[in-house]
């Protein structure tokens, strides 16, 4: 696994290195421009001063020069005979223009300087060799100190870029110690700037998390909640079964215990539905093509006995064909609350429409019907879970309206309650269109 | 007994009405927090039966709102809130006991007797006035250690009289003690059940005071 420190401290020793070998190179460079000034100058001055030991003497009767001695000296007659060759090994030309120059010869290059004396012309030739040499010596003496100091440096950097994580190793082991359902924010103190964000970003889940969790333990609460009245229905209708002292009572106890049961099954399969439709189940919903049209038909196919039975005119109007991707259970559970709620509160010889029509690139699905309506001031608290206006005589599970909400958000869509042209409520869904 | 039963919940509303009839209470159930006070000032009741998750006034408000208005009635709460901080404040509002949904319907109407002998003052819970004597637990009538069969109506007309004897009940007064609101009162109930349970007591043990009430006579 990559380690910052270990990538730091490669990572800045290459930098540090590259960065001494270009100061090192630097210094050669600088060092050679100044000794070739230093050494022409020294050529020069040699030349010279053999020019004024030479001047007026007839001969160079000069003995072999020590073996140490970096210069060769040649000396010409007028007529371009060598008079003298202070190394005679070497494989100098034998012809030189006067002034400086620089020679190539097979086994170095040379710098020469040239003067002419009367009768004679001496030249004095260094190796380059020799300079460069030089140069490179002082390069390396700067760059020693620096190779020296590397090992101590690596060691240094190990221990601050150490130090500098400190923090965010504290940082872990706050994380790690967490109970599992301790979600408050983490201490931002002592965290350096560059790992504020991620601190930051963490509290940004945990206050989600906290969110969600609370959501949650909220429905729980209510469910378990909610579950207690029709359980407490259905204790007492069954205590008074018990009691029946005519088989006409027991008959009539019987009945309404049934009654209990059916409004308890409802209440837990809302439960259900709802939390099947919740955020953390989203992510598991699977799309598919689904004509709404054909969704609600077999939604009002589904509803009509019940209307029947209210003596309630259940219908369809307009049902454009509307392909949606969906979950096809999600929007049957959808169209069966709003059909259930528009029956349930529609009184007897009532009617209730359902109409489904493109609108744009959306999908409208209208339920509408003639019943008392909804008062504006209370049409945002319906969707409520378990919230049932007051006065009410229909025993709702108080569900329905919060799962409509939930399949609608699931697919983006949105929820208006609005009057009906029937006089009651109109229950309208915009949902987006098949992409294809 | 009278008693006014308010409960939002019609299942639970109509199980709770039918099984306290049983036992022989007259019960008015109202469905709205806001008729609690109306319904307590037309009527003595001897008992309120009070849910807290009412529509219009929450249950805790109303039982806030009667007590400052000086009712002084036995309250039970029958709610599905069970938490400790949620029985603690209903007490302390001013109930007189907390019973969990869901709940026994025997166990309700003994905390309703409970109730009722402590509201009036006796600890035995078997109600006696000299030879006579009436269990409301188990709604026994004896005379002279003898059962006497009684029906629902006669036990509930002979428990209001035995309630407080000596003090005299008018007839619409038993009326009300008897019958909840919208039962059928024939015109002459209350003389039928006093004629009945005269034959069966004793012409004695019922008097009438011409022009006030019926009342059994204090026997010490």
């Amino acid at each position: 696994m990559a380690s910052l420190r270990r990538n730091l401290l490669i990572s800045l020793l290459v930098s540090l290195s590259i960065a001494a070998t270009l100061g090192g190179y630097a210094t050669y460079r600088v060092a050679l421009t100044e000794i070739d000034e230093v050494m022409d100058y020294n050529l020069r001055q040699f030349a010279l001063s053999l020019r004024s030991e030479f001047l007026g003497q007839p001969a160079p009767p000069i003995g072999a020069p020590d073996e140490s001695l970096d210069f060769v000296i040649q000396i010409w007659d007028r007529q371009g005979l060598r008079l003298y060759l202070s190394h005679p090994h070497s494989s100098l030309p034998s012809q030189a223009q006067l002034g400086y120059a620089t020679v190539t010869t097979p086994d170095a290059r040379w710098r020469t300087f040239s003067v002419a004396a009367p009768g004679r012309v001496i030249q004095v030739a260094q190796p380059l060799g020799v300079r460069s040499t030089l140069a490179a010596q002082a390069a390396l003496r700067t760059l020693l100190p620096f190779v020296a100091m590397l090992p101590v440096m690596g060691g240094l950097i190990w221990y601050l870029v150490g130090r500098g994580l400190r923090p965010l190793a504290r940082l872990t082991r706050a994380v790690k110690n967490r109970q599992a359902d301790a979600l408050e924010p983490l201490s931002a103190a002592g965290v350096p700037e560059e790992a504020q964000p991620l601190v930051e970003a963490l509290n940004g889940l945990l206050a989600r998390l906290a969110t969600a969790l609370a959501t949650q333990r909220a429905f729980v609460a209510d469910a378990a909640h909610e579950l207690r009245t029709p359980l407490a229905a259905l204790q007492l209708q069954a205590q008074l079964a018990e009691r029946a002292a005519s088989p006409a009572e027991l008959a009539e106890s019987l009945a309404e215990l049934r009654r209990g049961l059916t409004r308890a099954t409802h209440v837990v399969a809302q439960l259900l539905t709802l939390a099947r439709q919740g955020p953390d189940a989203q992510g598991r919903k699977r799309r598919e093509p689904v004509d709404l049209s054909e969704l609600a038909g077999l939604a009002i196919a589904e509803m009509l006995p019940l209307a029947e039975a209210k003596g309630i005119d259940l219908g369809a109007g307009k049902l454009d064909a509307a392909p949606l991707d969906g979950d096809r259970e999600g929007l049957r559970s959808l169209l069966a609350n709003l059909l259930d709620n528009a029956i349930r509160y529609t009184p007897a010889g009532g009617q209730v429409n359902v109409s489904v029509c493109q609108e744009g690139p959306r999908v409208l699905l209208e339920v509408a019907d003639s019943g008392p309506g909804i008062p504006p001031a209370d049409r945002e608290r319906v969707f409520d879970r378990f919230y049932r206006r007051d006065g009410q005589e229909e025993s709702g599970s108080g569900l329905g309206l919060a799962i409509v909400r939930g399949v609608a958000q699931a697919h983006a869509a949105t929820v208006e309650l609005a009057e009906s042209e029937l006089g009651g409520l109109a229950a309208r869904v915009w949902l987006p269109r098949s992409q294809s | 007994m009278r008693l006014l039963l308010a409960e939002d919940d019609p299942m639970i509303g109509a199980s709770v009405q039918r099984g306290l009839r049983q036992e022989g209470h007259g019960v008015d159930w109202i469905r709205d927090g806001r008729e609690i006070e109306p319904a307590l000032a037309a009527t003595p009741y001897d008992l309120l039966l009070l849910d807290l998750g009412l529509p219009g006034r929450g249950g805790l408000e109303a039982l806030t709102g009667l007590r400052a208005a000086g009712h002084s009635l036995p309250v039970l709460i029958l709610t599905a809130r069970d938490a400790v901080t949620d029985r603690i404040q209903g007490l302390d509002r001013g109930a007189d006991d907390y019973l969990i949904k869901p709940f026994d319907l025997d166990e309700l109407a003994a905390r309703i007797r409970a109730l009722l002998r402590r509201q009036a003052g006796r600890a035995d819970p078997v109600i006696r006035n000299g030879p006579l004597s009436f269990d409301p637990a188990t709604r026994q009538v004896t005379l002279e250690d003898q059962p006497v069969a009684l029906s629902a109506r006669e036990q509930a007309l002979l428990a209001a009289l035995l309630e407080q004897p000596g003090r005299p009940l008018s007839r619409a007064q038993l009326e009300e003690r008897i019958y909840g609101w919208g039962e059928e009162v024939e015109s002459n109930a209350v003389e039928v059940h006093i004629h009945s349970l005269r034959r069966k007591l004793g012409a004695d043990t019922i008097k009438n005071l011409r022009g006030v009430g019926y009342f059994i006579p204090r026997v010490e």
